[in-house]
């Protein structure tokens, strides 16, 4: 039994795999090989044009450009941030439990969610905050306005949903340190600073090389955040490559480039994985 | 007799792994059926599959009610699948795609009929749509061909307080100085003038522009070349820009991502003393602020010297796909837009503003509540579908004929990026409507 079973698992695996993502993968590649208006239409074969020609426009460009400032601004603040929240949480104090429950709250919440709860509390006319400022006799905030102003927003959505994800797994992973450790610092005359550079982080850097990798994945290809909330405006402000890809191909009639645009994404996104993986490698070589 | 273990496999006639084995074998058919099953369904069935994008509560229960009667009346059953008007036409191509088409479809673009009549893939519906008088511009024939029943027009007209007029001793704007004026005159505490949207949204498309077509500014000559920088036009399209200019201050902040809930909730909330939208306002208003309600008037987009009027159009209707099961779908199709098409447009009844002008005169319809109670405006809008003077256009719909190529400069938020790059990148305006026109070859190309 056990001897064809395990292949039989494995090949059931290994068949969904194939038919649920390489193979939707694989045409989605395909298709940026066609000119296509629509999934219906007769694909009439292009070769690389529609790479040359996305390769060639401003566009793309500054997409690209936008999704390196979203993630990256996104994954440090939510790191750094994330960090300093499981440290506070580490620490012993009254009604600890019920603030690591609520601490975790906003990554329980669906995207949706949170981001129209966001776009009601800072609406212009009838928004809480709005509101608050104007009895406070505060200026309005303009969150959308400028190009910047809204590229800070969809971040500052961004790092609230997710600071948690970064918390919760600093925290279990702040929890295995051997706590002899700490205490030998301590006798050496290390302070809580040093503590932290010379021991919690070196001991925790796999965990920590994980959570950027993720969230560094994650955020580069997040599509529903900055969607709901700017849909990637004002003037193609918030626009990064998911959002490109996608309104290329079915807003504006051209599934091959929209192709084109996801399957370099998904390029650029290996080469920057391998690229960090060169560069923090999981194994701890010292 | 007790078995031992040993015993008992040796005397079943069917194993354990045997058992097993057929299973998984019977699993595994079972999976490669179900992987044909979109082919053999779409060979023969009887079922009329249905996709609607009108997601309001009631009509929701008018679709359940009518797939009832209809299968309890012909013995065929209606399934109706509902989705927000913006996945609509991708979730047709991937019906057409996957073997599993829909026999009949929403549709909110004129753009998405004409990729599917040139495809093949729907049939003219003349046979429904020539026995009715129907308003301006709504019909969008090919080659004398219509290939969709359009069921409202959904016009984007401008809602202002009329309380407020009485009391600050205003008069109806009839160009763009006045209706400025009459913004900031309305604005007191929190309330501001107006708001009109300008992010790069569907909402910016519909609401914001029609006073660039009252002015008289079109995109397309009659051979598809663009014109909005042609002599003549740039200039109309920059004066635009220039009027919006001045009326942006007396909109909230927010006005850069406003969608059609803001939009609505603002007009409706009070917030605001001037805002699009269609019939749904009064809806709304006579729901959560009847107070409200009660002083919303309506107005057409004007132009700069008190000639032209103009409202945008956002019109819905249906399509019957070429299927195996076009027959009964259009059997389908003639009984509800015969027998129960009024009980539809009253399930939303100011805002689904019919397309087809005998329903404005029929008893049924006028007998509804709110439909009585807002006879005036809903008079108003009669006459904006009506009135040869009214233009009635959108940015889809620009052109010598249905095509594609308005649908690109829609999706594509040239017009919204065009105000966008003068109300917050602060360009000229000849410069923002040069950069417009020049996206908008672009993607036409």
């Amino acid at each position: 039994m056990t001897r064809w079973m395990l292949p039989a698992f494995l090949a059931v695996g290994v068949l969904v795999t194939l038919l649920l993502i390489v193979g939707p993968a694989l045409y989605a590649v395909s298709l940026s090989f066609f000119d296509l208006p629509s999934l219906t239409s007769d694909p009439v074969w292009v070769g690389l044009a529609k790479y040359q020609a996305v390769l060639a426009s401003a566009e793309f460009w500054r997409a690209l450009w936008n999704g390196i400032v979203y993630a990256g601004l996104a994954i440090v603040l939510q790191v750094v941030l994330g960090i300093g929240f499981a440290l506070i949480l580490h620490q012993p104090f009254r009604g600890r439990a019920l603030v690591r429950g609520l601490a975790f709250l906003p990554y329980l919440l669906p995207t949706v969610i949170a981001v129209l709860t966001f776009k009601w509390m800072v609406d212009g006319s009838l928004g809480i905050v709005t509101i608050l400022m104007d009895e406070w006799g505060l200026p309005p905030i303009y969150w959308f306005e400028t190009e910047q102003a809204a590229m800070i927003s969809v971040i500052l959505v961004s790092v609230w949903l997710w600071t948690p994800f970064v918390t919760t797994t600093f925290l279990a992973g702040l929890q295995t340190v051997p706590t002899q450790l700490y205490e030998a610092a301590r006798v050496d005359g290390a302070g809580p600073i040093r503590r932290f550079f010379h021991i919690t982080l070196p001991v925790l850097r796999p965990i920590l090389t994980v959570i950027i990798l993720l969230r560094g994945v994650w955020m580069f290809n997040k599509f529903d955040v900055i969607w709901l909330t700017t849909g990637g405006g004002p003037v193609g402000a918030t626009e990064h490559l998911p959002i490109l890809s996608y309104r290329t191909a079915f807003t504006l009639y051209d599934i091959g480039t929209g192709a084109a645009i996801a399957t370099i994404s998904f390029l650029f996104l290996s080469l920057a994985v391998f690229l960090y993986f060169r560069v923090f490698p999981m194994e701890d070589d010292a | 007799m007790k078995d031992t273990g040993k015993n008992s496999g040796q005397s079943r006639l069917i194993t354990r792994r045997q058992t097993l084995q057929g299973a998984g074998v019977l699993g595994l058919g079972l999976a490669l059926s179900g992987l044909a099953a979109p082919a053999v369904r779409a060979q023969g069935r009887k079922e009329i599959r249905f996709l609607n994008c009108e997601t309001g509560k009631d009509t929701l229960a008018f679709f359940d009610r009518i797939a009832k009667e209809y299968q309890e009346k012909t013995g065929i059953e209606v399934r109706v699948d509902s989705v927000p008007l913006g996945e609509a036409f991708t979730k047709i191509t991937n019906g057409i795609r996957s073997g599993t088409p829909y026999d009949v479809a929403n549709v909110g673009f004129i753009g998405h009929v004409l990729l599917l009549a040139d495809q093949g893939q729907i049939v003219p519906l003349n046979e429904l749509t020539d026995p009715y008088e129907w308003g301006n511009n709504i019909l969008f024939p090919m080659d004398g061909k219509v290939y969709w029943y359009p069921f409202d027009y959904n016009l984007s007209v401008i809602y202002y307080r009329k309380d407020l007029y009485e009391k600050l001793g205003l008069s109806l704007p009839d160009t763009w100085d006045q209706f400025v004026s009459n913004c900031q005159a309305t604005i007191e505490g929190r309330r501001k003038g107006c708001i009109f949207p300008i992010g790069s949204n569907g909402a910016t498309n519909w609401m914001s522009v029609a006073f660039m077509w009252a002015e008289g500014v079109k995109l397309f000559d009659d051979q598809w070349n663009v014109t909005l920088d042609a002599e003549g036009m740039k200039s109309k399209a920059a004066a635009y820009l220039d009027f919006m200019e001045k009326l942006y201050p007396t909109m909230p902040p927010g006005a850069i991502q406003a969608d059609y809930a803001t939009v609505l909730s603002n007009v409706v909330g009070g917030t605001v003393a001037h805002g699009p939208y269609a019939g749904r306002v009064l809806e709304a208003a006579e729901r959560d602020n009847p107070q409200v309600a009660e002083n919303l008037g309506i107005m057409p987009y004007m132009d700069s010297a008190g000639k032209n009027k103009a409202v945008s159009h956002g019109y819905d209707g249906w399509v019957v796909l070429k299927t195996d099961n076009t027959g009964p779908a259009m059997e389908f199709m003639r009984w509800m837009t015969t027998d129960r098409l009024v009980d539809f447009l009253h399930t939303a009844p100011v805002h689904f503003q019919p397309a087809r002008l005998d329903i404005y005169d029929n008893d049924q319809w006028r007998s509804n509540p709110l439909i009585t109670k807002y006879a005036d405006q809903i008079e108003v809008m009669r006459k904006m579908v009506t009135d040869d003077e009214m233009l009635v256009t959108s940015i889809d719909t620009q052109g010598p004929a249905p095509d594609i190529r308005p649908g690109k400069v829609f999706e594509g938020f040239v017009m919204p990026e065009m105000l966008q790059d003068k109300l917050i990148k602060g360009m000229s305006s000849t410069e923002a409507v040069e950069k417009a026109a020049a996206r908008m070859r672009e993607l036409i190309k």
